[in-house]
């Protein structure tokens, strides 16, 4: 571009580990042709913290409290997958009340997960206008989540065998006011996302995805659902309270960004309408019941819809205090292949904005893999990794 | 004493240190009146002075492989370009320091001066968001410019003269905004453009290329690139004001017009979403540059009707 160099070789722009863009560390690398996307590879595990592993050095109890801070913007529902495993595994049945206030508490995570995303898409979209005020308005969720929990963020709502916080009769009228609050507020920002003729030139026909290609790359939750794909957990395997208070599938044909900023607001209006739901009609009942400290051998697999998608976990007892193994997928891993399909062909400024587009949690979806290849094992032991370490540095 | 005169009005009226001091005040009001727009509190007042000046004592770092002297010079010139545009430019209610024939035609392009600077400073580096960034802000230089600099001719039409003075005596306080609105519009928008404000905002978009040209920028010729973008910010408010609004006859009358101005560009910066550099390429020569010609053509069939 500048000199004679650049012009043989393909001009990459790097996005990350630390970039302006990104809150959290990921490794993008996107060739151009100009301003156009050629060709785009990521590289994920900045943030690998080995939780997985240490959930099998902790007791049931305890490790609860590490797999709620895998995310910490979904970290109640994590905890929700991991609850529901280990009680299904201990052959426990939860009471109607604490499963009514679980999914209360999840559908509170939901709107303030995707308030929050609708604030930092907006942001990559340089409108920032709706971020400040989007993430004004979020604080009405935080402030209810507080009320309920003490916590506005790791609320820890959950406990093996129920939950801790009981629904307060003040506490109901706050949540039905917020609820009516954020309702009218979501409308508004509804009528900018599809009404801004500017924003629209940002988001209408970006990053398109049809239906058969969201299959084929396994997207989940709002992206999925966005591209036409009928995929909800809560739905299609009802948990927490999802039986008795159904949840009304949320979904658009479009598959562009336009769809999937839609899509996240619709089913605000569905979390809004849950909630109310929940609120007036929570049934009567303990909010604990009681726990065995070991749990039975077995395995089990626990599926529940993050904010964010369908978020999976795997859990085998082997009938000790503490877990044999817990698998952790989170749904942005899930999602991956369709930002790096999408953004080929596409401007790269244009590119924040897809990547944000399915609401990527980094550190939630870095895990160790194993990769067995044809030329033996290369994973390495402790010593190896010290005495590399040791011979990089010297 | 002569010399002393001129020392005086090149370092502390007009130009110089009240120029420096008018580019960091109404940086100041633009971000707080955006931050107050957005709901936000907004940077106190000292602010932008407090940034400038750590920036200054802070370390300037070398990229490798860039020019030096050009890595260096560059900042300087974009300052001095400004700063010796102001002199011809009627501010703060006084007369312009310098006044000659044609003027005007000297004061745009040297106020294009700092976006020529900022594109050579980003192609000047190997960075990839430089470079980006370097490409959009020239992209960009060439599909305002022509725009702007004839929506600020129209008022020289008018007037039949290059020079600001004369304009602005020709106008004799009459509002040019009411008999060529289109073109007022054109000049804010294009000022917007020159200033890299939203929605012209893809050269430092920083969720894309972080700051843009700026990137590997820091320390001194960081703080001196800021200062120039408020003078120009400044000089263009004041150059609008002379030429539409009618001037600012006493220094509170120039601070009036212009803030009213700068609220108008703070108002479009909130409203907007930034544009993508095909996008922003697309309204000015497709819309903005046929709308000044519209005017022109109104005004020229005007003024040939009148005499």
């Amino acid at each position: 571009m500048d000199n004679g160099r650049e012009q043989n070789e393909t001009f990459i722009v790097p996005i990350g580990p630390q970039h302006p863009a990104l809150k959290e560390p990921g490794h993008f690398e996107f060739s151009v042709d100009g301003e156009i996307v050629q060709s785009a590879t990521a590289r994920l595990g900045y943030a690998h913290r080995g939780i997985e592993k240490a959930t099998e050095e902790r007791t049931w109890v305890q490790s609860q409290y590490i797999l709620e801070r895998v995310c910490g913007i979904c970290s109640h529902i994590h905890a929700v997958a991991y609850c529901q495993g280990v009680e299904t595994l201990a052959g426990v049945e939860i009471s109607p009340k604490a499963m009514a206030i679980r999914a209360l508490a999840a559908e509170l995570e939901r709107i303030h997960s995707h308030m929050l995303w609708l604030g930092v898409a907006a942001h990559e979209a340089g409108f920032d206008t709706l971020f400040m005020y989007t993430w004004r308005d979020r604080e009405t969720v935080m402030d209810l989540l507080e009320g309920l929990s003490g916590n506005r963020v790791n609320y820890s709502v959950n406990l093996l065998g129920g939950v801790k916080f009981d629904v307060s009769p003040e506490l109901k009228e706050a949540i039905l006011k917020g609820v009516d609050f954020l309702e009218e507020r979501n409308k508004h920002y509804l009528d900018v996302v599809t009404g801004d003729e500017a924003f629209l030139r940002r988001t209408r026909g970006i990053g398109v995805m049809s239906d058969e290609e969201a299959e084929r790359l396994g997207a989940v939750g709002p992206t999925a659902r966005a591209s036409g794909v009928a995929r909800d957990v809560r739905i299609q395997a009802p948990y927490a309270a999802y039986d008795i208070f159904p949840v009304e599938l949320v979904i658009e044909t479009d598959g562009d960004l336009l769809a999937r900023f839609v899509v996240r607001i619709r089913e605000l209006f569905e979390s809004f309408r849950l909630i109310r739901e929940i609120v007036n009609n929570l049934p009567e009942g303990d909010l604990t019941v009681r726990m065995p400290r070991k749990v039975k051998a077995g395995e089990t697999v626990s599926r529940v819809e993050a904010p964010r998608g369908e978020l999976f976990y795997f859990i085998r007892s082997t009938g000790q205090e503490m877990a044999d193994r817990v698998k952790v997928r989170t749904p942005t891993l899930c999602n991956w292949g369709s930002v790096l399909t999408t953004v080929i062909g596409h401007q790269l400024a244009d590119v924040p904005m897809i990547l944000v587009g399915i609401d990527p949690c980094f550190s939630c979806n870095d895990r160790m893999i194993r990769l067995r290849s044809r030329d033996g094992d290369r994973s390495w032991t402790w010593e190896d990794l010290r005495r590399y370490g040791i011979e990089y540095y010297r | 004493m002569s010399t002393l005169v001129d020392l005086f009005t090149l370092l502390i009226f007009p130009g110089g240190l009240m120029l420096g001091i008018a580019a960091l005040a109404y940086e100041w009001v633009n971000r707080k009146l955006v931050a107050r727009l957005q709901n936000r509190i907004g940077p106190r007042w000292f602010q932008p002075a407090a940034d400038f000046v750590k920036l200054l004592a802070k370390e300037e770092v070398l990229p490798e492989q860039v020019v030096a002297g050009l890595f260096y010079m560059l900042p300087i010139i974009a300052v001095a370009g400004v700063f010796t545009a102001a002199l011809s430019v009627p501010m703060f209610g006084a007369q312009p320091a310098s006044s000659y024939p044609g003027d005007l035609v000297v004061t745009l392009y040297l106020l294009g001066l700092p976006t020529m600077c900022l594109g050579l400073a980003g192609s000047n580096t190997l960075g990839r968001f430089s470079l980006v960034g370097a490409t959009r802000a020239l992209t960009q230089f060439f599909s305002y410019e022509a725009p702007f600099m004839m929506a600020m001719l129209g008022p020289a039409l008018v007037a039949q003269s290059w020079s600001s003075t004369e304009i602005v005596a020709h106008a004799g306080g009459r509002w040019l905004l009411l008999s060529q609105p289109i073109g007022f519009v054109v000049a804010m928008i294009g000022l917007l453009g020159k200033l890299e404000m939203p929605p012209f905002d893809a050269p430092e978009a920083e969720t894309e290329i972080v700051a843009g040209a700026l990137t590997e920028y820091s320390g001194r010729g960081l703080a001196l690139f800021h200062l120039a973008k408020d003078a120009e910010l400044v000089i263009g408010l004041a150059l609008i004001a002379a030429l539409y609004l009618g001037g600012g006859s006493t220094w509170w009358m120039f601070l009036l017009k212009t803030l009213v101005l700068l609220l108008f560009l703070a108002g479009i910066e909130t409203l907007v979403t930034r544009l993508r550099i095909e996008q922003t390429v697309g309204l000015w020569w497709r819309y903005v540059s046929m709308l000044v010609l519209v005017q022109w053509v109104v005004t020229i069939v005007w003024e040939g009707l009148l005499l």
